[in-house]
């Protein structure tokens, strides 16, 4: 072979490998497939209403509809602009009359009635519902979403897949799991055995009704221009102990039963509360923590990776609404939050211990 | 010089595994996000400084944003840092001082040291509240992002906080898409990294914030720096303070459409770090501070990204000399190996990151840019490596640090 067609064939094939990779690099450049800015969610900055604001622009396009069936006592059915089958119920008692042949069927359609609306049990709803009444659910029913401008009750073992909000009082009783957001703009109640991820109400309580006292008055706010405290190790407050100031601690903290903490507590281990403690502003650890009976804590409450609340917990007050937050929450019964209660990947309630 | 030459192939080395490490760990590790859920709670007053020089582009489009957040508006003050604009900065801020009474407090400084931290310096005295959050004039902030960045102030560990920076005129050329994949990688990995494994998320000095008790404590901002956040970081950490990372609190940017305001930028951004490295470098290694043993170590390595660059321009020297000086390093088959393994795992690690985290982005085709980015990494090096013979020169003859502004391209907000 000719030596300079040889190192001809070499150069050639090295800058035909050389530039292989190139290819697509400038298909891509050249068609800017793919060039536009990296879509920062700015819309809806995490807000947990915003599925429910959603749904309610849609169905405004019901809204005639709504109102002829709630005044003539009768049905309607239909289909959304965008193909969705609709059923429009006027009365309460009409539920019975949902496509729904067999138990255990799937509702295919958009569910909306100004009335109250009582549906039933075992059954799975694949599309969302507006009550404009109150909204109480049978037993083991599975639901996408739920709009209610009253009260909303879902039966023992009824499971959400994506979002509920309730004008008035929304309610799980036992074993209910809640995948989505559930909000309600007055109270949030979820009976023993009821799992959630992401809960938002003027008031969130655990378990059956009780009467109690707003403590978020008692304590006073606390003193301004905190010292910070910080330790390397281990650290204890000892019971009934007062520590003033903000604290941090690199490793362990056990705050004593009793005690009152007049600033932010940040634990880099475990953080252990014991009973009757009041933290006036936040609670963080960097692992797991556990709150005792009957504390009360003022400000955010953060675990990054586990948080048992025991009976009697309050966190956050009516005036103060804050946020609790852990990927494993357990809660008692019998605790109460105010605000937001967030588990990013289960919650729980238990029985009291 | 074959013991230099192990050295700085050791120390390349080390980088490269951290790379990796960073990698596998965003790909596959616990992910921090500890602060990102509080969305309700008794939200602080804060006060957000805006950084202008000469920013009629841009100024309107910031202020407008800030003034649509959701924030409590009684506890959200304003602070546009007018640092002696020629141009009309000062008009314009004042035109919205009159439309939103009371949510705005201009600071016209018109005379003093330039740069900004020596702007930010004299702003504090308009500063009053705990926490301080702080943007250049380019950046478009979203709604929810003032409470995002506040959120993380509730822990009474964390100084400082850093959001991330996403290029809003990445489709501009070649360059701005490039830059695009290297902010990619720098921030949903590199940052989010750090967080994860409680290391050094680096404070950027915009889409921040920080603590005004911790930054008393450190003695205020420092002017006679280039980098004010990389300065800031490292005050904070030896003092016993957590700067930490939010990588869901993103915002938009403009980022350098030529490659002249490019060198420019990473020139600066590299004579800042030099100047952080030889100002902290020994004490956070070796001496008596708060900063755990991985803070020390991640710190001097993130210390010492800007002058691995004129290190391995020392290499290639030192190999190319080696070589031809008839040198067998490690009797020769051991070197080919290490060569050949480096080629194939070494030289990738940069790619795999970039590559992770533009897929952890979610984006697909923008990927296939990634040979490219040799291009950048080239005038990366250069420039880098420029900057540090010329800091080194400027010490030895005195000259002062000179501060260039980065040329704005979005047209005047009308």
């Amino acid at each position: 072979m000719n030596p300079y067609l040889a190192v001809a064939a070499l150069v050639v094939l090295c800058v035909v490998v050389f530039l292989l990779p190139l290819i697509p690099a400038l298909v891509e450049l050249e068609r800017e497939e793919d060039g536009l800015a990296l879509k920062v969610i700015q819309e809806h900055a995490g807000e947990i209403r915003y599925f429910a604001d959603g749904f309610r622009n849609y169905i405004k396009a019901l809204e005639p509809t709504l109102q002829e069936c709630l005044v003539s006592g009768g049905t309607a059915k239909g289909r959304m602009p965008d193909g969705a089958e609709y059923l429009v119920l006027g009365r309460r008692e009409e539920a019975p009359l949902l496509p729904l042949e067999q138990h255990d069927e799937i509702c295919p359609v958009v569910l909306a009635t100004r009335a109250d609306l009582v549906l039933p049990s075992a059954t799975t709803f694949s599309r969302d519902i507006y009550a404009g009444g109150g909204f109480i659910g049978g037993i083991e029913n599975c639901y996408r979403a739920i709009l209610g401008d009253k009260d909303v009750r879902l039966g023992r073992g009824s499971r959400v897949m994506r979002w509920v909000h309730a004008v008035g009082e929304f309610r799980a009783d036992e074993g209910c799991q809640l995948y989505g957001r559930i909000s309600s703009d007055s109270a949030i109640r979820l009976h023993t055995g009821c799992s959630f991820l992401r809960l938002n109400a003027p008031r969130i309580e655990t378990g059956p009704a009780t009467r109690t006292e707003d403590q978020g008055k008692r304590t006073s706010s606390r003193p301004l221009n905190l010292p910070r405290m910080l330790y390397d190790h281990d650290f204890q407050i000892g019971a009934g102990n007062e520590f003033v100031g903000d604290l941090v601690v690199r490793g362990r903290l056990r705050v004593g039963a009793g005690a009152r903490v007049w600033g932010n507590v940040k634990s880099g281990g475990e953080l252990i509360i014991e009973r009757d403690v009041l933290v006036s502003g936040t609670l963080i650890s960097a692992t797991r923590m556990h709150i005792g009976l009957g504390c009360t804590i003022r400000g955010p409450v953060i675990a990054e990776r586990e948080l048992e609340m025991e009976a009697g917990t309050r966190c956050g007050s009516p005036e103060c609404p804050t946020t609790v937050s852990a990927p494993n929450i357990t809660s008692a019964e019998g605790v109460a939050v105010f605000g937001t209660l967030w588990a990013r990947e289960h919650g729980q309630v238990v029985k009291k211990a | 010089m074959i013991y230099v030459l192990y050295s700085i192939v050791s120390i390349i080395c080390v980088y490269t595994a951290r790379h990796y490490w960073f990698t596998l760990n965003r790909l596959f590790g616990f992910q921090r996000h500890p602060y990102i859920d509080i969305d309700t709670a008794d939200w602080p007053r804060v006060t957000v400084l805006v950084a202008a020089h000469n920013e009629e582009k841009v100024i309107a489009n910031i202020l407008g944003a800030l003034m649509t957040v959701k924030y409590p508006g009684d506890r959200m003050l304003v602070v546009p840092v007018n640092d002696r604009s020629t141009d009309r900065t000062r008009e314009i801020i004042d035109e919205f001082v009159k439309r939103f009474p009371g949510r705005i407090r201009p600071f016209h400084r018109v005379t003093g040291k330039g740069g900004k931290a020596a702007a930010l310096k004299d702003a504090m005295e308009m500063v009053e509240t705990e926490v301080i959050l702080i943007f250049d004039a380019d950046y478009i902030p979203g709604s929810g992002l003032i409470k995002q960045l506040t959120a993380p102030f509730f822990d009474p560990e964390v100084g400082g906080v850093m959001g991330r920076v996403v290029p809003m005129n990445c489709g501009a050329n070649l360059l701005t898409r490039l830059l695009d994949l290297e902010r990619s990688g720098g921030y949903q990995v590199d940052q989010q990294a750090r967080m994860n494994l409680h290391l050094v998320p680096q404070h950027g000095g915009t889409v921040a914030g920080v603590r005004l008790s911790a930054l008393r404590e450190i003695g205020g901002w420092n002017d006679r720096t280039l980098t004010e956040d990389t300065d800031l970081t490292y005050r904070l950490l030896l003092r016993g303070w957590k700067t930490v990372y939010q990588n869901r609190s993103e915002c938009y940017e403009e980022v350098p459409e030529t490659w002249q305001v490019r060198i420019k930028q990473i020139m600066r951004w590299a004579k800042g770090h030099n100047q952080a490295m030889v100002t902290y470098g020994l004490q956070l290694l070796f001496g008596q501070h708060r900063a755990t043993l991985r803070e020390r170590l991640d710190g001097a390595l993130l210390l010492g990204v800007y002058i691995m660059a004129p290190f391995t321009m020392v290499g290639w020297v030192l190999a190319l000399t080696v070589f031809y000086q008839g040198v067998a390093p490690l009797h020769g088959v051991l070197a080919i190996l290490g060569v050949t393994a480096y080629a194939t795992v070494g030289n990738m690690a940069a790619f795999f990151e970039i590559a992770a985290a533009v897929r952890l982005d979610g984006n697909c085709k923008r990927i296939r840019l990634l040979p490219f980015l040799i291009l950048g990494f080239t005038v990366s090096i250069f420039a880098v490596s420029w900057a540090a013979f010329s800091q080194v020169k400027d010490a030895l003859t005195g000259a002062e640090f000179h501060w260039d502004k980065t040329e704005r391209y979005r047209k005047p907000a009308s």
